[in-house]
């Protein structure tokens, strides 16, 4: 089973440590935990890991491949989706447009055949929305397709997001915080949306603030503290752990 | 009767012309390129078929050819620098770009005429040649809106990071764009070389870029239908007040500044939107 391996992981933003020798392992077929109080460094990972941001020192591999300095195109070509903290949809395009884009991993019609409208291309266009529009049902968002994204609830904003990140089928999804600001029912529905992931192989990093959701979902816990891994585990061992308790109470946060 | 259309030749030919220079400039910015470079793209390639056809003497298909090839290499070339900058100071280099081309050609006399320009070019291109280069420059965009590219166009503009993230090449796709705004520009460039007799280096400059971004602009910049309506109004306009056509420029920047205000999406893809919105409406689910 591949594994994402972060080794010695670090990122300097001027004087600002965002994180600092940070050494991680997300295995496939599970749910990885990272947590942490705000400003910890765990969206940084994410960037790093995704190629939106330079790093400052350490690798980052997937199985054998090293991602560490390549641009954020390859990296999802490598097997890496992600979604963001800060919900990222193309909010003019429909729903179903915003999954398309998607799919353009797959997409396989040379540029002469786009540029001509050739019938290839055609043929790829018709296949591609049959299977965005699959996995708008698995989803559950069939019904908003034409929508433009933009004017959804944030919940199936979220929703939209991660039918997106999975259109490019990759082998590991990073979730920021994919249930924030959900209800109890909304996110026990992602929650099983999330194992479904596990179950089929991928391996899931997933970032959240709601502790008891994370230690309910994940077999091994990463905390971040300053930068810093300062505990991991299991969820009983992490949560239990009295240097976690105290970057918690510490940082005053809604833990 | 017939006397009554032959007076709007002309005018149908002007059309043509800068319908295919106005996709040119529309295909740049839909893959989130603020260029505004066709205005000298087309000068190169239509300097590039007058050369040929003035001093070379070669056939009008190779001139057209050649101002084709030469507007798209200039294009690529020109993508490089530009990948490293983004908005308002692509435009600041492109225009730059456009003053580099006048110049140069003034300076370069043996070869392109200098400030005279470049005269005695056969007229071989007439409106039936115009107008099949029109409706193919009108495909082409079209397919490509419809397929992968469009596709990608449209997250890389609307968000780079995200586009990326989602394994889009931005420095790939923009460098398309600009290859296919490349070959538009030089192709029309091209015809209108052999459809005007003579060349003049202004031609191509500043008035050229107002022109044809207003034509997008005003027109819409998200669909192929934008292209099509905006050079329409704006050529046609100033002909209905004949007083108005002394006034062209002027109508134009007050058109830019009016439209990008009260219209930022342009009348074409402000009604497509109303009428998605209506056809959403009408089938009565609220999406929040
Ligand atoms: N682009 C940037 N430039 C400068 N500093 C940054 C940048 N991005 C993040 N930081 C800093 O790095 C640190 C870590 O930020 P990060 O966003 O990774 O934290 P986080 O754990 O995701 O927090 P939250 O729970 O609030 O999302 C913070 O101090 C932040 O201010
Ligand atoms: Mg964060």
């Amino acid at each position: 089973m591949t594994m994402l391996k972060l080794r010695n992981l670090s990122k300097r933003f001027g004087g600002v440590v965002a994180s600092e020798d940070v050494n991680m392992d997300v295995p496939g077929g599970k749910i990885t935990g990272l947590i942490g109080p705000n400003g910890a460094g765990k969206t940084t990972i994410v960037n790093m890991i995704t190629g939106m941001m330079p790093v400052t020192g350490g690798t980052i591999h997937v199985g054998d491949t090293d991602i560490t300095h390549a641009p954020a195109h390859e990296i999802c070509r490598a097997g890496l989706a992600r979604t963001f903290q800060n919900i990222r949809l193309l909010s003019e395009a429909s729903v179903l447009d915003n999954v398309m884009i998607g799919l353009h991993r797959h997409e396989r019609s040379s540029t002469m055949a786009a540029l001509f409208g050739l019938p290839a291309a055609a043929r790829e266009t018709a296949e591609m929305t049959e299977r965005a529009l699959a996995l708008l049902a698995e989803f559950g968002l069939t019904r908003f397709a034409d929508y433009p994204a933009g004017g959804l609830s944030y919940g199936h904003q979220r929703k939209v997001e991660m039918a997106r990140a999975m259109a490019a089928e990759p082998d590991f999804i990073l979730l920021d915080e994919p249930i924030a600001g959900m209800n109890d029912v909304e996110s026990d529905a992602l929650a099983d949306i999330f194992r479904g992931f596990a179950a089929a192989g991928k391996g899931v990093l997933l970032i959240e603030h709601n502790v008891r959701f994370v230690a309910r979902m994940c077999s091994h816990i990463y905390v971040l503290d300053g930068g810093r891994l300062i505990s991991e585990g299991t969820p009983d061992h992490v949560l239990n752990d009295p240097v976690v308790i105290t970057a918690y109470l510490g940082g005053g946060d809604d833990a | 009767m017939s006397g009554f259309i032959a007076g709007y030749i002309p005018l149908l030919d002007l059309y043509l012309i800068h319908l295919g220079l106005a996709f040119s400039q529309y295909i740049v910015l839909r893959a989130g390129v603020f260029s505004l470079a066709t205005a000298a793209l087309a000068g190169i390639g239509a300097y590039t078929a007058g050369i040929f056809a003035v001093k070379l003497g070669m056939h009008p298909v190779l001139g057209v050819l050649a101002g084709t090839v030469m507007g798209m290499a200039a294009a690529i070339v020109l993508s490089i620098p530009l990948a490293r900058l983004r908005g308002v100071y692509q435009a600041i280099a492109t225009v730059a770009f456009i003053q580099i081309f006048v110049s140069l050609n003034i300076y370069a006399e043996p070869i392109t005429g200098g400030a005279l320009g470049l005269n005695g070019i056969p007229k071989t291109v007439g409106t039936g040649i115009l107008a099949i280069a029109a409706i193919a420059a009108t495909y082409v965009i079209w397919a490509v809106e419809r397929g992968r590219l469009g596709r990608a166009f449209n997250a890389i503009r609307q968000d780079e990071a995200v586009a990326a993230s989602l394994g889009i090449s931005i420095v790939r796709h923009q460098m398309l764009a600009f290859a296919l705004s490349g070959a538009l520009a030089g192709l029309f460039g091209a015809l209108e070389a052999y459809h005007a007799y003579a060349l003049d280096p202004n031609q191509f400059g500043f008035h050229l870029l107002i022109t044809v971004l207003s034509y997008v602009i005003l027109g819409g910049r998200n669909s192929v239908i934008g292209p099509v309506v905006g050079t329409a109004i704006l050529i046609i306009l100033p002909e209905l007040a004949r007083f108005l056509a002394e006034y062209r420029m002027v109508i134009y920047g007050a058109m830019l500044i009016i439209v990008i205000n009260y219209m930022p999406k342009g009348i074409a893809d402000t009604v497509r939107d109303a009428v998605r919105a209506g056809r959403l409406k009408r089938r009565g689910e609220d999406p929040a």
